[in-house]
């Protein structure tokens, strides 16, 4: 039987594309930073971040819930750092192609991962979080995801999207 | 005598040594069986997916680390196709942290539209893949972000001061990332990336780094249940890709040949 022709039209290349929606999480205790604890390093570890839409540079702010792509990246702005999501711009694939079903797996199924199997990202906070915990015992995260590469596969608005974040410290 | 060839920064590319590059991603470029340069980069997206990136759950967590591993295995095979086309030649590097004027994004090499009134085969590629959903037809593009942007010496040199095999890996996928995203068009997005024919220069600076990271820190904080895994469609487990001198290449800064008889 003939194979059915491709349902969609054809593949746009990939451009920028402007800033997705900006996240910022509720205030969090960042005590563990402050001077009277012997913290070498501090990391913000994302977990499960969806890899599906655009790519994006996602900046992360601190204690400052209104940064905007325009926001200066400097300690006094509350600027941490930037993590990198190389993304799939939409799904290219029939229908189901994307659908990534890891916690269902069979026992015996040692097929590979779905590649969209959320990632992990860490972003090493150190200097930002320990000025920060001088002064107060709380703060928010902020991220703000800039596109790097989309097309008319992608949704745009809810770019950076992940199943919880946390900030671990080290002495 | 077989030596390892070398693998050289694409800023140092001598003009034979370009000209040789350049004479066999035109020859890959021009063959569309298996042995042809649309189905090896199609290995890396659609339509193959075979590549590791961020993927990892549960019960197979140490997949996430296969990154470096498969990218390994993938060049390998690469490399090895271009030098059927023209056996002098092997995979340059990209050494994204230079600066003007030593290098302004790009490098020069991959950048130039034409060459000699021809089109370069390391500026882009023409995909032809009309039965994909959606078909993938048309050259592949790019669109750099500011050359400052790229990841700095001290980027790489911070990644490479991490002595753990997964905190090291990690903050290299971060740069890899960095660096697609920064290039963007096709090399932005994991289906469609491999097609430009900067993705292997890219890579080959991800490899360099990982081996001399390797260099420093040796193999032994690799897990060992690791070292079993197979990187499909490759025909090789990661424990064959850790030593790139057993792969048959080094790497160097640049070099050129020396005619022994002389000139007196």
């Amino acid at each position: 039987m003939a194979r059915a022709a491709p349902s969609r039209r054809r593949y746009d290349p990939p451009r920028r594309g402007g800033v997705g929606k900006i996240y910022t999480s509720s205030r969090v205790d960042i005590s563990f930073a402050g001077p009277e604890h012997r913290t070498y390093r501090v990391d913000l570890m994302i977990d499960g971040i969806d890899h599906g839409g655009p790519s994006y540079r996602g900046f992360v702010f601190l204690n400052n819930p209104g940064a905007t792509e325009k926001t200066p990246r400097d300690l006094e702005n509350g600027y941490a750092g930037v993590f990198d999501i190389f993304a799939h711009g939409g799904c290219m694939g029939d229908p189901g192609h994307c659908e990534v079903n890891e916690t269902k797996r069979e026992v015996y199924d040692f097929r590979n991962p779905n590649p969209l199997t959320p990632a992990r990202k860490r972003v090493t906070v150190t200097e930002t979080i320990r000025e920060l915990a001088k002064r107060q015992k709380t703060a928010t995260v902020t991220i703000v995801p800039v596109i790097t590469a989309m097309n008319s596969l992608c949704e745009t608005h809810d770019v950076f999207k992940c199943e919880e974040l946390s900030f671990v410290a080290y002495n | 005598m077989a030596d390892n060839r070398l693998r050289y920064g694409a800023h140092n590319l001598t003009d034979p040594q370009l000209k040789d590059l350049r004479a066999a991603y035109a020859g890959q470029q021009a063959i569309s069986d298996n042995r042809g340069y649309q189905y090896l980069a199609g290995l890396h997206g659609v339509p193959g997916f075979w590549c590791w990136h961020h993927q990892g759950n549960a019960r197979t967590a140490k997949h996430r680390q296969l990154f470096l591993p498969w990218h390994r295995a993938y060049l390998y095979h690469f490399e090895m196709g271009l030098r059927d086309r023209v056996g002098t030649t092997s995979l340059p590097w990209w050494d994204w942290t230079l600066r003007p004027p030593r290098q302004t994004g790009l490098p020069d090499a991959f950048a130039v539209a034409k060459v000699g009134g021809q089109s370069n085969p390391l500026a882009s590629f023409k995909i032809n893949l009309p039965n994909t959903n959606p078909p993938v037809i048309g050259q592949t593009k790019r669109q750099p972000g500011a050359p400052g942007d790229l990841p700095t010496q001290a980027d790489v040199d911070g990644a490479l001061s991490r002595g753990d095999w997964i905190d090291f890996g990690m903050a290299l996928e971060q740069l890899h990332d960095n660096v697609h995203g920064w290039v963007g068009g096709f090399m932005g997005q994991v289906p469609v990336a491999a097609f430009d024919p900067v993705f292997w220069a890219h890579h080959c600076m991800i490899d360099r780094i990982w081996w001399l990271w390797q260099v420093k820190n040796g193999n032994a904080n690799i897990p060992a249940d690791l070292l079993d895994v197979p990187l499909a469609p490759f025909n090789m487990k990661v424990r064959d890709v850790l030593n790139v001198n057993d792969l048959g290449y080094d790497y160097a800064a640049g070099g050129a040949k020396i005619a022994a008889g002389g000139v007196s």
